[in-house]
């Protein structure tokens, strides 16, 4: 049985349509390639998906190689809003964008039960 | 103490990664995932961010080498190491030709960003299907014969071949800033 896309797809429309202030969300390889997606227009694909991946690898490596232990996620606060990545499982990472008025709590809750779905269906 | 930073680029599989772990004499600072793409049948890991390696090169003068992720999705690494950079190398697998319009463009890309020196590295030569010299400086662009680039045969395996690979890289560096007259390594 392989990975069901469409279902994917309908989580991460779902997850950016319903909570509030989520702007983006993707979910792509470790090594930069897009699972599923769905993003504000102007935002490519690819490139999101790449920067994800290279993001998270940079990150789980500071974390390994000055004793940080394992990664639970990436945070990158701008001015503009925040960009949260965590592993989703072996094989995925998940991408998160919200705008700088999003509750950080409601975030962290709401990402926590995307990643619960996402991964019953990657598995 | 001057630190000279140098970017090993070239398309997916052509020895990069191989080429920065030959050469560093600290353990490598590696960003590898495993392959999903169309490259997977052609090695099981892939660099996503970038490597790093570290050689002190005379007492005075260390080398901090960077290597590039070799797809084209990863091109905004491409863009923010190569900034920083005092030369490149680009490696490019002789005996794969579909791949020389990759290497032409990571080429041009590099070129429109940074006027520095480089020079062709030429892996995977002794494999029977290798190209000559000569015509992959052509597919690559390289059309004038009075300016041919500088380029060297290596084994990304062997370290001696690699170290006289990035030798030549200094030497053009040195060369080419000695010819502007001015030197713009910094501390």
């Amino acid at each position: 049985m392989g990975i069901n896309t469409e279902q994917l797809s309908n989580i991460l429309d779902n997850f950016v349509s319903s909570t509030n202030d989520v702007q983006g969300a993707a979910l792509v390889t470790p090594d930069g390639l897009a699972l599923a997606a769905s993003l504000p227009g102007g935002m490519d694909e690819e490139r999101v998906s790449a920067m994800s991946a290279a993001m998270l690898s940079l990150g789980e490596r500071i974390g390994g190689e000055l004793a940080r232990g394992g990664i639970e996620r990436i945070y990158v606060e701008g001015d503009q809003g925040y960009g949260v990545l965590t592993s989703c499982g072996e094989d995925a990472v998940f991408l998160v964008l919200a705008s700088r008025a999003v509750k950080q709590g409601i975030l962290m809750l709401e990402i926590k039960g995307a990643l619960g779905e996402l991964k019953s269906i990657l598995i | 103490m001057e630190i000279m930073r140098l970017v090993v680029t070239g398309p997916v599989g052509a020895g990069k990664s191989t080429f920065i772990r030959s050469v560093s004499e600290i353990e490598v600072v590696d960003t590898d995932r495993r392959t999903t793409d169309e490259s997977a049948e052609m090695k099981a890991k892939t660099t996503v961010a970038f490597d790093f390696g570290r050689l002190q090169f005379t007492p005075k003068m260390a080398l901090h080498l960077y290597g590039t992720p070799g797809q084209s999705r990863f091109d905004f690494m491409w863009d923010i190491l190569i900034r920083k950079a005092h030369a490149y190398i680009l490696l490019v697998a002789a005996h794969r030709p579909q791949q020389f319009r990759n290497a032409r463009r990571i080429l041009s890309f590099m070129n429109q960003r940074a006027k520095i020196p480089m020079i062709i590295g030429l892996t995977h030569t002794d494999c029977e299907d290798a190209w000559e010299e000569e015509n992959i400086a052509i597919a690559l662009g390289y059309i004038d014969p009075n300016k041919p680039p500088v380029i060297v045969k290596l084994n990304a395996n062997e370290p001696p071949a690699v170290a006289n690979a990035t030798i030549a890289l200094v030497q053009e560096f040195i060369q080419q800033s000695s010819n502007a007259e001015q030197v713009c390594l910094v501390t």
